[in-house]
Protein backbone atom coordinates (compact mmCIF):
# COMPACT_ATOMS: atom_id res chain seq x y z
CA UNK A 1 0.00 0.00 0.00
CA UNK A 2 3.16 2.17 0.30
CA UNK A 3 2.49 3.26 -3.11
CA UNK A 4 -0.83 4.77 -2.73
CA UNK A 5 0.93 6.81 0.27
CA UNK A 6 3.73 7.91 -2.12
CA UNK A 7 0.91 8.77 -5.46
CA UNK A 8 -1.80 10.08 -3.61
CA UNK A 9 -4.18 11.88 -6.10
CA UNK A 10 -3.06 15.32 -4.53
CA UNK A 11 0.45 14.60 -6.02
CA UNK A 12 -0.87 12.85 -9.33
CA UNK A 13 -2.61 16.24 -9.73
CA UNK A 14 -0.01 18.42 -8.74
CA UNK A 15 2.62 16.85 -10.36
CA UNK A 16 0.32 17.16 -13.80
CA UNK A 17 -0.52 20.51 -13.54
CA UNK A 18 2.04 22.24 -11.19
CA UNK A 19 0.98 25.74 -10.11
CA UNK A 20 3.19 28.81 -10.66
CA UNK A 21 5.06 27.01 -13.37
CA UNK A 22 6.33 30.01 -14.78
CA UNK A 23 9.01 32.81 -14.40
CA UNK A 24 8.26 35.87 -12.48
CA UNK A 25 8.92 38.65 -14.90
CA UNK A 26 10.27 41.10 -12.28
CA UNK A 27 11.59 38.93 -9.55
CA UNK A 28 14.74 40.19 -7.28
CA UNK A 29 15.69 36.48 -6.16
CA UNK A 30 16.38 33.59 -7.67
CA UNK A 31 18.08 30.52 -7.46
CA UNK A 32 18.75 27.00 -8.80
CA UNK A 33 19.03 23.64 -8.07
CA UNK A 34 19.40 20.54 -9.09
CA UNK A 35 19.80 16.46 -8.78
CA UNK A 36 22.95 15.24 -10.72
CA UNK A 37 22.13 11.47 -9.57
CA UNK A 38 18.39 11.85 -11.67
CA UNK A 39 18.49 15.40 -13.56
CA UNK A 40 16.06 16.78 -11.89
CA UNK A 41 16.30 20.65 -11.68
CA UNK A 42 14.21 23.30 -10.78
CA UNK A 43 14.99 27.37 -11.17
CA UNK A 44 12.97 29.20 -8.34
CA UNK A 45 12.16 33.00 -8.51
CA UNK A 46 10.98 35.50 -5.64
CA UNK A 47 9.21 38.57 -5.82
CA UNK A 48 9.56 39.98 -2.56
CA UNK A 49 8.05 43.79 -1.59
CA UNK A 50 9.84 46.21 1.14
CA UNK A 51 7.82 44.52 4.07
CA UNK A 52 9.90 40.86 2.56
CA UNK A 53 6.81 39.93 1.96
CA UNK A 54 6.79 37.06 -0.93
CA UNK A 55 4.40 39.07 -3.46
CA UNK A 56 4.93 36.48 -6.13
CA UNK A 57 6.86 32.89 -6.01
CA UNK A 58 7.28 30.69 -9.20
CA UNK A 59 9.56 28.05 -10.95
CA UNK A 60 10.66 26.62 -14.27
CA UNK A 61 12.13 22.77 -14.30
CA UNK A 62 11.53 19.49 -14.78
CA UNK A 63 11.36 16.42 -12.88
CA UNK A 64 9.25 13.51 -11.64
CA UNK A 65 5.95 13.85 -10.01
CA UNK A 66 7.45 14.06 -6.76
CA UNK A 67 9.43 17.03 -7.56
CA UNK A 68 7.02 18.74 -9.43
CA UNK A 69 4.06 18.41 -6.75
CA UNK A 70 6.27 18.94 -3.71
CA UNK A 71 7.56 22.39 -6.18
CA UNK A 72 3.97 23.26 -7.35
CA UNK A 73 2.73 22.82 -3.26
CA UNK A 74 5.59 24.85 -1.81
CA UNK A 75 4.84 28.14 -4.28
CA UNK A 76 1.37 27.69 -3.59
CA UNK A 77 1.92 27.92 0.02
CA UNK A 78 4.79 30.41 0.26
CA UNK A 79 3.14 33.09 -1.57
CA UNK A 80 2.04 35.85 0.83
CA UNK A 81 4.35 34.92 3.54
CA UNK A 82 7.12 37.22 4.79
CA UNK A 83 10.36 35.72 4.73
CA UNK A 84 10.89 34.84 8.52
CA UNK A 85 7.14 32.34 8.17
CA UNK A 86 8.72 31.01 5.04
CA UNK A 87 12.17 30.06 5.87
CA UNK A 88 10.29 28.56 8.88
CA UNK A 89 8.10 26.66 6.94
CA UNK A 90 10.84 25.18 5.20
CA UNK A 91 12.38 23.79 8.32
CA UNK A 92 9.60 22.48 9.03
CA UNK A 93 8.89 20.71 5.71
CA UNK A 94 11.91 19.28 6.02
CA UNK A 95 12.04 18.39 9.72
CA UNK A 96 8.48 16.25 8.51
CA UNK A 97 10.28 14.76 5.61
CA UNK A 98 13.16 13.37 7.26
CA UNK A 99 11.43 12.54 11.07
CA UNK A 100 8.79 14.23 12.38
CA UNK A 101 5.59 12.81 12.09
CA UNK A 102 3.65 15.73 12.35
CA UNK A 103 4.11 19.79 11.06
CA UNK A 104 4.21 21.84 13.95
CA UNK A 105 4.54 25.15 12.14
CA UNK A 106 2.22 28.18 13.33
CA UNK A 107 2.64 29.46 10.18
CA UNK A 108 0.58 26.84 8.13
CA UNK A 109 -3.27 26.75 8.93
CA UNK A 110 -4.79 23.03 9.41
CA UNK A 111 -5.55 22.94 5.42
CA UNK A 112 -2.15 24.25 4.35
CA UNK A 113 -0.73 21.43 6.76
CA UNK A 114 -2.93 18.70 4.96
CA UNK A 115 -1.79 19.84 1.40
CA UNK A 116 1.84 19.28 2.63
CA UNK A 117 1.32 15.92 4.09
CA UNK A 118 0.31 14.38 1.16
CA UNK A 119 4.16 14.52 1.06
CA UNK A 120 4.78 12.84 3.37
CA UNK A 121 4.51 9.27 1.55
CA UNK A 122 8.23 9.79 0.47
CA UNK A 123 9.97 9.06 4.16
CA UNK A 124 9.38 5.27 3.21
CA UNK A 125 11.76 5.41 -0.19
CA UNK A 126 14.63 7.03 0.84
CA UNK A 127 15.77 7.62 -2.82
CA UNK A 128 12.81 9.91 -3.10
CA UNK A 129 13.78 12.45 -0.71
CA UNK A 130 15.97 14.12 -2.56
CA UNK A 131 13.24 14.47 -4.91
CA UNK A 132 10.48 16.20 -2.47
CA UNK A 133 13.19 18.96 -0.83
CA UNK A 134 14.91 19.92 -4.17
CA UNK A 135 12.57 22.88 -4.56
CA UNK A 136 12.55 24.11 -0.68
CA UNK A 137 16.58 23.90 -0.27
CA UNK A 138 16.55 25.82 -3.81
CA UNK A 139 14.22 28.63 -2.00
CA UNK A 140 16.09 28.92 0.72
CA UNK A 141 19.03 29.43 -0.90
CA UNK A 142 16.81 32.32 -2.78
CA UNK A 143 16.05 34.06 -0.14
CA UNK A 144 19.95 33.69 0.94
CA UNK A 145 20.86 34.77 -2.28
CA UNK A 146 23.69 31.61 -2.41
CA UNK A 147 25.38 32.20 -6.30
CA UNK A 148 26.33 28.48 -5.90
CA UNK A 149 23.65 26.18 -7.88
CA UNK A 150 21.78 23.88 -4.85
CA UNK A 151 22.82 20.09 -5.44
CA UNK A 152 20.51 17.75 -3.07
CA UNK A 153 22.04 14.38 -2.62
CA UNK A 154 19.96 13.04 -0.13
CA UNK B 1 20.56 -24.48 -22.65
CA UNK B 2 18.43 -24.41 -20.17
CA UNK B 3 17.89 -21.01 -18.43
CA UNK B 4 16.53 -22.26 -15.62
CA UNK B 5 19.55 -24.00 -14.53
CA UNK B 6 21.69 -21.18 -15.52
CA UNK B 7 19.88 -18.99 -13.08
CA UNK B 8 20.06 -21.64 -10.46
CA UNK B 9 23.57 -20.79 -10.02
CA UNK B 10 23.52 -17.29 -9.23
CA UNK B 11 22.50 -16.79 -5.65
CA UNK B 12 20.61 -13.54 -5.61
CA UNK B 13 17.72 -15.39 -7.04
CA UNK B 14 16.77 -17.55 -4.18
CA UNK B 15 16.56 -14.27 -2.01
CA UNK B 16 13.31 -12.30 -1.62
CA UNK B 17 13.55 -8.75 -2.89
CA UNK B 18 11.08 -7.11 -0.24
CA UNK B 19 8.89 -10.24 -0.79
CA UNK B 20 9.01 -10.16 -3.79
CA UNK B 21 11.01 -12.87 -6.70
CA UNK B 22 13.67 -10.77 -8.06
CA UNK B 23 13.37 -9.44 -11.81
CA UNK B 24 16.23 -8.10 -12.55
CA UNK B 25 16.93 -6.01 -15.66
CA UNK B 26 19.72 -3.72 -14.68
CA UNK B 27 22.69 -5.47 -16.22
CA UNK B 28 23.59 -3.16 -18.08
CA UNK B 29 24.36 -1.61 -15.11
CA UNK B 30 26.00 -4.12 -13.30
CA UNK B 31 25.35 -8.07 -13.57
CA UNK B 32 24.54 -10.73 -10.77
CA UNK B 33 27.24 -12.81 -9.72
CA UNK B 34 27.45 -16.57 -10.19
CA UNK B 35 27.88 -19.02 -7.12
CA UNK B 36 31.57 -19.73 -8.61
CA UNK B 37 33.10 -16.62 -8.73
CA UNK B 38 31.39 -15.18 -5.00
CA UNK B 39 33.05 -18.80 -4.10
CA UNK B 40 35.90 -17.76 -5.57
CA UNK B 41 36.72 -14.98 -3.89
CA UNK B 42 36.43 -16.33 -0.54
CA UNK B 43 38.07 -19.47 -0.87
CA UNK B 44 41.38 -17.26 -1.84
CA UNK B 45 40.22 -15.15 1.10
CA UNK B 46 40.70 -17.59 3.62
CA UNK B 47 42.78 -20.32 2.23
CA UNK B 48 45.72 -19.07 -0.43
CA UNK B 49 45.81 -15.14 0.34
CA UNK B 50 48.44 -13.56 -0.15
CA UNK B 51 50.01 -10.44 -2.54
CA UNK B 52 51.11 -11.53 -6.20
CA UNK B 53 54.33 -10.62 -7.18
CA UNK B 54 56.19 -9.05 -4.28
CA UNK B 55 57.67 -12.08 -1.99
CA UNK B 56 58.97 -15.75 -2.63
CA UNK B 57 57.20 -17.90 -0.24
CA UNK B 58 55.03 -20.57 -1.06
CA UNK B 59 51.45 -18.60 -1.03
CA UNK B 60 53.05 -15.42 -3.00
CA UNK B 61 54.02 -17.24 -5.63
CA UNK B 62 50.28 -19.00 -5.71
CA UNK B 63 48.72 -16.12 -5.47
CA UNK B 64 51.05 -14.62 -8.56
CA UNK B 65 50.22 -17.60 -10.85
CA UNK B 66 46.68 -17.78 -10.14
CA UNK B 67 46.69 -13.72 -10.92
CA UNK B 68 48.53 -14.70 -14.03
CA UNK B 69 46.02 -17.73 -14.98
CA UNK B 70 43.71 -14.54 -15.46
CA UNK B 71 45.60 -12.53 -17.57
CA UNK B 72 45.76 -15.38 -19.73
CA UNK B 73 42.34 -16.84 -19.68
CA UNK B 74 41.63 -13.41 -20.40
CA UNK B 75 43.71 -12.88 -23.13
CA UNK B 76 42.54 -16.61 -24.84
CA UNK B 77 38.55 -15.19 -24.30
CA UNK B 78 39.15 -11.50 -26.43
CA UNK B 79 41.80 -13.11 -28.92
CA UNK B 80 44.27 -10.95 -28.07
CA UNK B 81 47.73 -11.81 -29.84
CA UNK B 82 49.84 -11.24 -26.56
CA UNK B 83 49.40 -11.89 -22.94
CA UNK B 84 51.19 -8.56 -21.84
CA UNK B 85 48.43 -6.69 -23.77
CA UNK B 86 45.97 -7.28 -20.83
CA UNK B 87 46.07 -5.10 -18.29
CA UNK B 88 44.47 -5.30 -15.03
CA UNK B 89 42.20 -1.58 -13.84
CA UNK B 90 40.11 -0.84 -11.60
CA UNK B 91 36.87 -0.20 -13.93
CA UNK B 92 36.64 0.21 -17.88
CA UNK B 93 36.61 3.84 -16.00
CA UNK B 94 40.30 3.58 -15.28
CA UNK B 95 41.39 1.94 -18.58
CA UNK B 96 39.72 4.58 -20.63
CA UNK B 97 41.37 7.43 -18.59
CA UNK B 98 44.81 5.61 -18.45
CA UNK B 99 44.22 5.78 -22.66
CA UNK B 100 43.54 9.43 -23.49
CA UNK B 101 46.33 10.37 -20.15
CA UNK B 102 49.37 8.36 -21.71
CA UNK B 103 48.31 9.54 -24.98
CA UNK B 104 47.13 12.81 -24.02
CA UNK B 105 51.09 12.93 -22.67
CA UNK B 106 53.11 11.43 -25.55
CA UNK B 107 50.67 11.47 -28.52
CA UNK B 108 47.83 13.75 -29.08
CA UNK B 109 49.03 17.40 -29.51
CA UNK B 110 47.61 20.74 -29.44
CA UNK B 111 44.97 21.46 -32.20
CA UNK B 112 44.57 17.78 -32.56
CA UNK B 113 41.02 15.90 -32.93
CA UNK B 114 39.23 13.03 -31.19
CA UNK B 115 36.08 11.77 -32.75
CA UNK B 116 33.75 10.25 -30.36
CA UNK B 117 29.84 9.69 -30.48
CA UNK B 118 26.80 11.05 -29.27
CA UNK B 119 26.18 7.59 -27.58
CA UNK B 120 29.21 7.75 -25.03
CA UNK B 121 28.91 6.88 -21.81
CA UNK B 122 30.60 10.33 -19.22
CA UNK B 123 33.62 7.99 -18.86
CA UNK B 124 34.55 8.34 -22.73
CA UNK B 125 33.86 11.73 -22.66
CA UNK B 126 35.19 13.38 -19.74
CA UNK B 127 38.83 12.08 -19.91
CA UNK B 128 39.03 13.32 -23.60
CA UNK B 129 37.65 16.76 -21.73
CA UNK B 130 40.82 16.78 -19.60
CA UNK B 131 42.69 16.89 -22.85
CA UNK B 132 40.76 19.49 -24.38
CA UNK B 133 41.26 21.86 -21.30
CA UNK B 134 45.04 20.06 -20.50
CA UNK B 135 46.04 19.97 -24.09
CA UNK B 136 43.60 21.99 -26.21
CA UNK B 137 42.89 19.23 -27.84
CA UNK B 138 39.25 19.32 -30.48
CA UNK B 139 36.81 16.82 -29.88
CA UNK B 140 34.06 16.40 -32.06
CA UNK B 141 30.89 13.99 -31.89
CA UNK B 142 29.51 11.80 -34.48
CA UNK B 143 25.90 11.84 -34.39
CA UNK B 144 23.13 9.82 -34.28
CA UNK B 145 20.39 8.36 -36.90
CA UNK B 146 16.80 8.22 -36.21
CA UNK B 147 16.98 5.06 -35.05
CA UNK B 148 20.07 5.58 -32.57
CA UNK B 149 22.22 4.17 -34.45
CA UNK B 150 25.95 5.50 -35.14
CA UNK B 151 26.63 4.14 -39.19
CA UNK B 152 30.15 3.92 -40.58
CA UNK B 153 29.16 6.76 -42.92
CA UNK B 154 28.45 9.30 -39.83
CA UNK B 155 31.91 8.53 -38.27
CA UNK B 156 33.37 9.02 -42.10
CA UNK B 157 31.65 12.19 -42.83
CA UNK B 158 33.20 13.27 -39.59
CA UNK B 159 37.01 12.27 -39.96
CA UNK B 160 38.95 15.55 -40.61
CA UNK B 161 42.61 15.97 -41.97
CA UNK B 162 43.44 16.73 -38.04
CA UNK B 163 41.33 13.15 -36.40
CA UNK B 164 44.28 11.72 -34.88
CA UNK B 165 41.89 9.15 -32.70
CA UNK B 166 38.58 7.74 -32.72
CA UNK B 167 37.10 6.49 -29.47
CA UNK B 168 33.32 4.74 -29.47
CA UNK B 169 31.23 2.85 -27.36
CA UNK B 170 30.73 -1.23 -28.61
CA UNK B 171 27.67 -1.17 -27.56
CA UNK B 172 25.21 1.39 -26.54
CA UNK B 173 23.81 1.62 -22.81
CA UNK B 174 21.32 3.53 -24.04
CA UNK B 175 19.80 2.83 -26.97
CA UNK B 176 21.14 -1.00 -27.37
CA UNK B 177 22.80 0.02 -30.87
CA UNK B 178 25.65 -1.98 -31.66
CA UNK B 179 28.63 -0.08 -33.99
CA UNK B 180 30.38 -1.60 -37.00
CA UNK B 181 33.62 -1.10 -35.06
CA UNK B 182 35.46 -3.43 -37.31
CA UNK B 183 34.80 -1.24 -40.09
CA UNK B 184 35.16 1.89 -38.57
CA UNK B 185 38.65 0.62 -37.62
CA UNK B 186 39.36 -0.73 -40.88
CA UNK B 187 38.52 3.29 -42.47
CA UNK B 188 40.21 4.67 -39.25
CA UNK B 189 43.47 2.92 -40.10
CA UNK B 190 43.39 3.20 -43.55
CA UNK B 191 43.55 7.60 -42.86
CA UNK B 192 46.73 6.37 -39.86
CA UNK B 193 43.43 7.34 -37.31
CA UNK B 194 43.51 5.57 -33.70
CA UNK B 195 40.63 3.72 -32.35
CA UNK B 196 39.74 3.22 -29.05
CA UNK B 197 36.60 1.11 -27.95
CA UNK B 198 34.51 1.73 -24.74
CA UNK B 199 33.70 -2.46 -24.48
CA UNK B 200 31.54 -2.28 -21.63
CA UNK B 201 28.27 -3.42 -22.88
CA UNK B 202 30.08 -5.11 -25.62
CA UNK B 203 32.21 -7.69 -23.53
CA UNK B 204 29.46 -9.18 -21.83
CA UNK B 205 27.07 -9.29 -24.41
CA UNK B 206 29.24 -10.03 -27.92
CA UNK B 207 31.70 -12.10 -29.20
CA UNK B 208 35.03 -10.40 -28.69
CA UNK B 209 38.04 -11.46 -31.41
CA UNK B 210 40.55 -8.63 -30.82
CA UNK B 211 43.06 -9.51 -33.76
CA UNK B 212 40.02 -9.52 -36.25
CA UNK B 213 38.24 -6.14 -34.31
CA UNK B 214 41.68 -4.92 -34.85
CA UNK B 215 40.75 -1.66 -32.76
CA UNK B 216 44.17 -0.04 -30.47
CA UNK B 217 42.25 -0.20 -27.20
CA UNK B 218 39.41 -2.34 -25.68
CA UNK B 219 38.13 -1.36 -22.51
CA UNK B 220 36.54 -3.83 -20.47
CA UNK B 221 34.17 -3.85 -17.02
CA UNK B 222 34.39 -6.96 -15.00
CA UNK B 223 31.36 -6.68 -13.15
CA UNK B 224 29.18 -6.32 -16.12
CA UNK B 225 30.43 -9.34 -17.48
CA UNK B 226 29.47 -11.83 -13.79
CA UNK B 227 32.82 -10.74 -12.29
CA UNK B 228 33.68 -8.53 -9.16
CA UNK B 229 33.59 -5.20 -8.61
CA UNK B 230 36.43 -2.98 -8.62
CA UNK B 231 37.85 -4.85 -11.65
CA UNK B 232 38.21 -3.56 -15.54
CA UNK B 233 40.46 -4.96 -18.07
CA UNK B 234 42.27 -2.54 -20.79
CA UNK B 235 43.34 -4.45 -23.73
CA UNK B 236 46.15 -2.09 -25.82
CA UNK B 237 48.26 -3.40 -28.79
CA UNK B 238 51.61 -4.28 -27.44
CA UNK B 239 53.42 -1.60 -29.47
CA UNK B 240 50.86 0.95 -27.91
CA UNK B 241 51.49 -0.45 -24.37
CA UNK B 242 55.32 -0.46 -25.23
CA UNK B 243 55.57 3.25 -26.54
CA UNK B 244 53.74 5.15 -24.16
CA UNK B 245 54.42 6.62 -20.96
CA UNK B 246 53.05 4.87 -17.27
CA UNK B 247 49.87 5.82 -16.14
CA UNK B 248 50.75 5.92 -12.30
CA UNK B 249 53.25 5.71 -10.35
CA UNK B 250 54.40 3.21 -7.77
CA UNK B 251 55.21 0.17 -6.27
CA UNK B 252 54.90 -2.85 -8.74
CA UNK B 253 55.67 -0.39 -11.74
CA UNK B 254 58.94 0.08 -11.50
CA UNK B 255 62.62 -1.48 -12.71
CA UNK B 256 65.00 0.58 -10.96
CA UNK B 257 64.68 3.81 -8.38
CA UNK B 258 67.58 5.83 -8.18
CA UNK B 259 67.83 9.20 -6.65
CA UNK B 260 68.57 10.89 -9.99
CA UNK B 261 66.42 8.55 -11.83
CA UNK B 262 63.89 5.93 -12.12
CA UNK B 263 63.42 3.49 -14.99
CA UNK B 264 59.99 1.48 -15.29
CA UNK B 265 58.97 -1.96 -15.08
CA UNK B 266 58.14 -3.93 -18.40
CA UNK B 267 54.61 -5.25 -19.58
CA UNK B 268 52.26 -5.47 -18.32
CA UNK B 269 53.65 -4.74 -14.66
CA UNK B 270 54.64 -1.03 -16.35
CA UNK B 271 50.15 -0.64 -15.90
CA UNK B 272 49.85 -2.03 -12.45
CA UNK B 273 50.81 -0.20 -9.95
CA UNK B 274 50.26 -0.83 -6.53
CA UNK B 275 48.78 -3.64 -4.90
CA UNK B 276 45.97 -5.12 -7.29
CA UNK B 277 42.45 -6.24 -6.71
CA UNK B 278 44.01 -9.63 -6.38
CA UNK B 279 41.06 -10.97 -5.43
CA UNK B 280 39.41 -9.87 -7.70
CA UNK B 281 41.24 -10.71 -10.60
CA UNK B 282 41.09 -14.51 -9.27
CA UNK B 283 37.65 -14.84 -9.20
CA UNK B 284 37.28 -13.16 -12.65
CA UNK B 285 39.04 -16.38 -13.95
CA UNK B 286 35.30 -17.92 -12.89
CA UNK B 287 33.67 -15.21 -14.38
CA UNK B 288 35.45 -16.59 -18.18
CA UNK B 289 34.60 -20.17 -17.61
CA UNK B 290 30.99 -19.71 -16.51
CA UNK B 291 30.73 -17.70 -19.59
CA UNK B 292 32.87 -20.84 -22.15
CA UNK B 293 30.59 -22.67 -20.26
CA UNK B 294 27.90 -21.64 -21.76
CA UNK B 295 29.39 -20.48 -24.66
CA UNK B 296 29.31 -16.81 -26.11
CA UNK B 297 27.08 -17.95 -29.49
CA UNK B 298 23.91 -19.31 -27.10
CA UNK B 299 24.28 -15.69 -25.26
CA UNK B 300 24.03 -13.97 -27.56
CA UNK B 301 21.03 -16.03 -29.11
CA UNK B 302 19.52 -15.86 -25.98
CA UNK B 303 19.56 -12.26 -25.23
CA UNK B 304 19.06 -11.57 -28.78
CA UNK B 305 15.18 -13.36 -28.59
CA UNK B 306 14.72 -12.09 -25.37
CA UNK B 307 14.90 -8.45 -27.14
CA UNK B 308 12.98 -9.09 -29.74
CA UNK B 309 10.44 -10.33 -27.32
CA UNK B 310 10.66 -7.28 -25.19
CA UNK B 311 10.32 -4.95 -27.97
CA UNK B 312 7.58 -6.28 -29.49
CA UNK B 313 5.87 -6.70 -26.14
CA UNK B 314 6.49 -2.30 -25.31
CA UNK B 315 5.66 -1.82 -28.89
CA UNK B 316 2.32 -2.99 -28.21
CA UNK B 317 1.95 -1.52 -25.03
CA UNK B 318 0.67 2.13 -26.09
CA UNK B 319 1.67 4.98 -24.24
CA UNK B 320 5.31 3.39 -24.20
CA UNK B 321 7.72 4.45 -26.41
CA UNK B 322 11.48 3.00 -27.35
CA UNK B 323 14.16 4.75 -27.49
CA UNK B 324 16.16 3.95 -30.70
CA UNK B 325 15.55 1.20 -32.93
CA UNK B 326 18.90 -0.18 -34.23
CA UNK B 327 19.06 -3.22 -36.67
CA UNK B 328 21.83 -4.66 -35.04
CA UNK B 329 20.63 -4.02 -30.93
CA UNK B 330 21.86 -5.66 -28.27
CA UNK B 331 20.07 -6.37 -24.61
CA UNK B 332 18.61 -3.07 -23.91
CA UNK B 333 15.55 -1.95 -23.59
CA UNK B 334 15.49 1.83 -23.02
CA UNK B 335 11.71 3.67 -22.71
CA UNK B 336 9.91 6.47 -21.93
CA UNK B 337 5.88 6.59 -20.95
CA UNK B 338 4.53 10.00 -21.75
CA UNK B 339 3.02 11.70 -18.78
CA UNK B 340 5.34 9.75 -16.16
CA UNK B 341 8.34 10.27 -15.19
CA UNK B 342 11.45 7.76 -15.14
CA UNK B 343 12.03 7.68 -11.54
CA UNK B 344 8.40 7.25 -11.31
CA UNK B 345 7.94 4.49 -13.42
CA UNK B 346 10.97 2.85 -11.21
CA UNK B 347 9.97 3.24 -8.13
CA UNK B 348 6.33 1.67 -8.97
CA UNK B 349 8.55 -1.24 -10.79
CA UNK B 350 10.03 -1.94 -7.77
CA UNK B 351 7.66 -2.89 -5.52
CA UNK B 352 6.89 -5.90 -8.10
CA UNK B 353 10.41 -6.54 -7.56
CA UNK B 354 11.57 -5.69 -10.96
CA UNK B 355 14.89 -3.92 -10.83
CA UNK B 356 15.32 -1.42 -14.14
CA UNK B 357 17.50 2.20 -14.33
CA UNK B 358 16.13 5.44 -13.96
CA UNK B 359 17.82 8.43 -15.05
CA UNK B 360 20.50 9.27 -18.16
CA UNK B 361 22.28 6.81 -17.49
CA UNK B 362 25.59 8.74 -17.52
CA UNK B 363 24.70 9.50 -21.32
CA UNK B 364 23.71 13.34 -20.67
CA UNK B 365 24.83 14.20 -24.29
CA UNK B 366 22.46 11.65 -25.77
CA UNK B 367 19.14 12.47 -23.74
CA UNK B 368 19.97 16.13 -24.67
CA UNK B 369 19.64 15.25 -28.25
CA UNK B 370 16.78 13.52 -28.09
CA UNK B 371 15.67 16.31 -25.94
CA UNK B 372 14.74 13.98 -22.68
CA UNK B 373 16.08 14.68 -18.92
CA UNK B 374 15.74 11.18 -17.99
CA UNK B 375 14.60 7.75 -19.61
CA UNK B 376 13.92 4.38 -17.99
CA UNK B 377 16.02 1.17 -18.99
CA UNK B 378 15.24 -2.52 -18.82
CA UNK B 379 18.41 -4.56 -19.97
CA UNK B 380 19.13 -8.07 -19.82
CA UNK B 381 21.29 -10.67 -19.08
CA UNK B 382 22.14 -14.40 -19.35
CA UNK B 383 19.35 -15.17 -15.92
CA UNK B 384 16.62 -13.49 -18.16
CA UNK B 385 13.58 -15.13 -19.22
CA UNK B 386 10.21 -13.80 -21.25
CA UNK B 387 8.55 -13.97 -17.95
CA UNK B 388 10.89 -11.41 -16.72
CA UNK B 389 10.02 -9.19 -20.09
CA UNK B 390 5.79 -10.37 -19.39
CA UNK B 391 6.60 -8.80 -15.49
CA UNK B 392 8.22 -5.38 -16.55
CA UNK B 393 5.06 -5.07 -19.19
CA UNK B 394 2.55 -5.51 -16.42
CA UNK B 395 3.96 -3.17 -14.06
CA UNK B 396 4.55 -0.70 -16.59
CA UNK B 397 0.29 -1.15 -17.03
CA UNK B 398 0.11 -0.61 -13.14
CA UNK B 399 2.11 2.19 -13.28
CA UNK B 400 0.03 3.51 -16.10
CA UNK B 401 -3.02 2.55 -13.98
CA UNK B 402 -1.52 4.63 -10.97
CA UNK B 403 -1.21 7.51 -13.11
CA UNK B 404 -4.14 7.23 -14.30
CA UNK B 405 -3.31 6.90 -18.07
C1 LIG C 1 29.14 2.14 -21.87
C2 LIG C 1 29.81 2.23 -20.54
N1 LIG C 1 31.05 2.74 -20.46
C3 LIG C 1 31.71 2.83 -19.29
C4 LIG C 1 31.15 2.41 -18.09
C5 LIG C 1 31.94 2.50 -16.81
O1 LIG C 1 32.45 1.26 -16.44
P1 LIG C 1 33.06 0.96 -15.00
O2 LIG C 1 31.91 0.89 -14.06
O3 LIG C 1 33.75 -0.38 -15.12
O4 LIG C 1 34.04 2.00 -14.67
C6 LIG C 1 29.86 1.87 -18.14
C7 LIG C 1 29.22 1.42 -16.91
O5 LIG C 1 28.55 2.13 -16.19
C8 LIG C 1 29.18 1.79 -19.39
O6 LIG C 1 27.94 1.31 -19.47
Amino acid sequence: MNLKELYQEIILEHGKNPRNLRKTEDFNKDAKGNNPLCGDNVHVYLKLNGQKIVEDISFEGSGCAISMASASIMTDLIKGKNEHEAKEIVEDFLGMIKENPELMSENLDEDEKTKLMSLSGVKQYPMRVKCATLSWHTLISAFDENKEEVKTEN
Amino acid sequence: MNINQIKKEFPIFDEKIQNNDLVYLDSANSSQKPKVVVDRINEFYTKQFSNVGRSVHYLAVAATNLYENTRTSVQKYINAKDKNEIVFTKGATEALNLVANTLGQSYLQEGDEVLITELEHHSNYVPWHFLRKSKNIKINFAEINEEGEITLEEIEKKITPKTRLISITHLSNVTGAILPVKEITQLAHSKGIIVVVDGCQGAPHLKLDMQELDCDFYAISCHKMYGPTGLGVLYGKKKWLEELPPYQGGGGMINEVKKDRISYGELPNKYEAGTMATAQVIAFDQSIKFLESIGIENVMKHEADLVEYGQELLQKNNSVKLIGNPKNKGGVLSFVIEGVHPHDIATILDEDGVAIRAGHHCCQILHDKLNIPASARASVGIYNTKEDLDQLNESINNCKKIFNL
